[in-house]
């Protein structure tokens, strides 16, 4: 904490002499950063009978620092989670320490990094680091980064490193080249867009295996295209990983050893007031890690369970859903093989498609009315690989086309409408399939939802208004029913109040259970809270409940145990 | 609650400086083709407003749609350009044109697909708006609230 106040101390005083030598010299050096702290602290919960852990003051701290002189960029990112991080966060998370550095040279047609870098290949399927602080997740990669563009059609980037893990990194070493030609530019094509992407990515690990079935340098492929005429467009990639150890069920197996791969297609066609989208993928096998075997840190939970030391990011393409009650049953993309032999429970991946259709009636029209009204129609459906599976010993093999069972399905509709320059109004309708046996090789629980969310917001005057959310869950099992209800009020651009509740009201200790062992009746969770923002200044505090389940960003999620108690939260750039 | 107290009387400290100039960042504009966020858009006295947000935030989306009934109205007003900064990742990201085309918004759109952009401004939430003015950061907005846009625009003309 010490480290960090210090570190708080020194980039206030520098901010203060950059702003006096940029002024003065323009475009010479200069300070640019920000800070995030996120802090809550843990109440008792009488009712739930929820008793705060120790340190019941927990917060996690970001401070990231960066010089700029030229075409030269330095940077620092210093981390504390003192005395502890917020519950279930990474456990590699510990005290204050220094997160990342980086050194960057960039020109046009250059750019090297050394330190820590973020980097994506294609739609990230074989590698991608990134951070995400609500998730926990910072895999950036340690080593050295080159992107070369000799000419304005063409990019290459080289890349090798180790990965973050927590304050350290892993033990497995990361290579990669990735590719991008714009091939329009070269062909000069004058309606039409048309580029290619080829990347490579190897890990290599050391094994413990005395003859390991499989290579220690894991490779891995991938190919794409993107091509666009007027309104129609179609992209799609393929990625392919070399033999390579299997998780069974939490450690490798030298004898379950198998190739992964990734198949992904999108096209559609949009103008103006109608877009169609449709992507289709099929993932087999593509669970990559920087380390083969996950950290166990208990019995029920290893690294696995905080995103911990992933290479790729297959994230679940279903619609991200605002509405609370929508994110209970959440789908997560299923991107490993699951042999588990207790409840017969036999997975290689997924494969599914979703359509997006987006349609405005135009001001004047009958439906459209004086403002126009929009619909956006969205669904989804995922299945397991159809193929043979054998529990024991594990093995299978899959079919290239067909579905196998049902993971989860999503059908949607929403409608939006203004009606005056004060008044505007949507009302969504959700249908959910979720599989709970088959997602997460857990319980005997399949859950059907209904859902319909309507929402007002009403415009008081110039600066304050009002939005006014009603949402109600109807599920045939689990915890069964649900409503939800919030109110914002808007004071300025600077203040906003909110208050909510959800009620889960179905509840019958008699069925199966989901979560069996927290809030074993119905129960309400209430919310309070205001923010402040000014400038790049937000500062959020909160009072309320917060139900055990999953809290997800970019169909990436995080399990949080249930819990009570304020939260505080500041950002702030600089 | 001594450390929470010091970080706020810190950050209270730090507010009054901000950042000066826009980071230069290469990433993709609809089209596929690399866009320099800060070199590409140069040109003398106009107002670039930089608008971060994505398909799934729902108070971005309603800005977004509230500045393009009037777009029109504020470029006749005032030498503006708003260029939308998608903060999706793989997972939306394929929303992007079918929602710009569907809505149609003329924005410049560019694609942060891996969040760089959003990153070296350290931007934690969407919608976020960055205005620049001959390559100096002039006005920053943190969040949306309904109807703000006609507020918005007199920030904007005092520039």
């Amino acid at each position: 904490m010490k480290k960090l106040l210090l570190l708080i101390a020194i980039c206030s005083s520098i901010s203060i002499f950059s702003q006096n030598t940029t002024k003065e010299v323009n475009t010479k050096g200069r300070f640019f950063g920000g800070l995030e702290s996120n802090s809550q602290w843990y109440l008792n919960d009488v009712e739930r009978g929820i008793n705060h852990p120790d340190n019941p003051i927990r917060s996690n701290n970001y401070l990231l620092v960066n010089y700029n002189y030229g075409k030269w960029t330095a940077g620092i990112q210093a981390e504390s989670y003192d005395p502890q991080p917020l519950l279930n966060f990474n456990p590699k998370y510990i005290k204050t320490n220094l997160g990342t550095y980086f050194l960057n040279y960039k020109t046009e047609k250059i750019d090297v990094t050394a330190g820590y870098f973020y980097e994506q290949f294609g739609s990230g399927l074989l590698l991608r680091s990134w951070e995400d602080r609500s998730l926990g997740i910072n895999n950036a990669i340690r080593g050295g980064k080159i992107v070369l563009r000799p000419t304005e059609n063409l990019s290459f980037t080289g890349l090798y490193g180790n990965q973050r893990t927590g304050f350290d990194v892993s033990k497995g070493t990361i290579y990669g080249f990735n590719s991008e030609i714009n091939m329009s530019g070269i062909l000069k094509m004058e309606n039409s867009e048309f580029s290619l992407g080829f990347s490579y990515v190897g890990r290599d690990e050391k094994t413990n295996f005395e003859n390991p079935n499989f290579k220690e340098l894991t490779n891995s492929f991938a190919g794409r295209f993107n091509y666009s005429h007027q309104s129609f467009y179609i992209n799609s990639e393929y990625n392919y990983k070399t033999d390579d150890a299997i998780l069974y069920p939490i450690t490798v197996s030298n004898t379950f050893v198998k190739p992964g791969s990734a198949l992904l297609t999108n096209f559609g066609y949009s103008k103006k007031g109608f877009g169609l989208d449709v992507s289709l993928r099929r993932i087999e096998n593509m669970n990559f890690l920087s380390e083969r075997n996950p950290e166990v840190f208990s019995p029920e939970q290893t690294s696995l369970a905080f995103n911990d030391r992933m290479m790729n990011f297959v994230p679940s393409l279903t619609k991200q859903h605002h509405s609370n009650l929508a994110n209970i049953y959440v789908f997560q993309a299923q991107k490993s093989v699951s042999i588990v032999s207790d409840n017969g429970i036999a997975k290689a991946g997924e494969i599914g498609g979703q359509i997006d259709f987006f349609y405005e009636f135009k001001k004047g029209s009958s439906l459209g009315g004086k403002y126009g009204t929009k619909i956006a129609i969205n669904a989804s459906n995922w299945f397991n690989l159809s193929g043979d599976y054998t529990l024991y010993p594990p093995d299978y093999k899959t079919d290239f086309l067909g579905t196998g069972k049902k993971y989860f399905s999503d059908y949607n509709l929403e409608i939006s409408k203004k009606f005056n320059s004060n008044l505007q109004g949507s009302i969504v309708f959700i249908n959910q399939f979720y599989d709970h046996q088959l997602i997460a090789a857990s319980l005997n629980i399949q859950v059907n939802s209904y859902i319909i969310a309507p929402e007002i917001s009403y415009k008081l005057t110039n600066t304050k208004s009002l939005r006014i959310a009603a949402e109600h869950m109807w599920a045939d099992s689990d915890r069964k029913n649900w409503a939800a209800m919030m109110v914002e009020y808007n004071h300025n651009i600077n203040w906003s109040f909110y208050v909510s509740d959800m009620y889960n009201y179905g509840f019958d200790k008699n069925s199966n259970l989901i979560d069996d062992v927290s809030d074993h009746f119905k129960i309400h969770f209430y919310n309070l809270g205001t923010a402040y923002t000014k400038g790049s200044t937000r500062i959020a505090l909160s009072y309320g409940r917060q139900r055990g389940g999953l809290v997800c960003a970019g169909g990436i999620c995080r399990f949080v145990p249930p819990s009570s108690g304020v939260t505080l939260s500041l950002t702030k750039s600089f | 609650m001594k450390k929470i107290v010091f970080i706020l009387i810190t950050l209270i400290s730090l507010v009054s400086y901000s950042q000066q100039q826009l980071p230069n960042v290469k990433i993709k504009n609809l089209k596929g083709e690399l866009v320099n966020t800060n070199f590409d858009f140069q040109k003398k006295d106009v107002l670039y407003v930089y608008a971060f947000w994505a398909t799934w935030c729902a108070p971005c989306v309603q800005e977004l749609d509230a500045i393009s009934e009037v777009y029109g109205d504020w470029k006749q007003k005032i030498n503006i350009e708003l260029i939308a900064v998608s903060v999706d990742d793989s997972r939306t990201e394929k929303r992007v044109k079918p929602m710009v085309n569907g809505k149609d918004w003329e924005y410049t759109v560019l694609l942060d697909t891996n969040q760089e952009f959003k990153r070296s401004l350290s931007i934690a939430n969407v919608p976020y708006t960055v205005v620049v003015k001959n390559n100096e950061i002039v006005y920053v907005q943190n969040g949306h609230s309904p109807g703000g846009e006609s507020e918005f625009f007199e920030k904007l003309k005092s520039y």
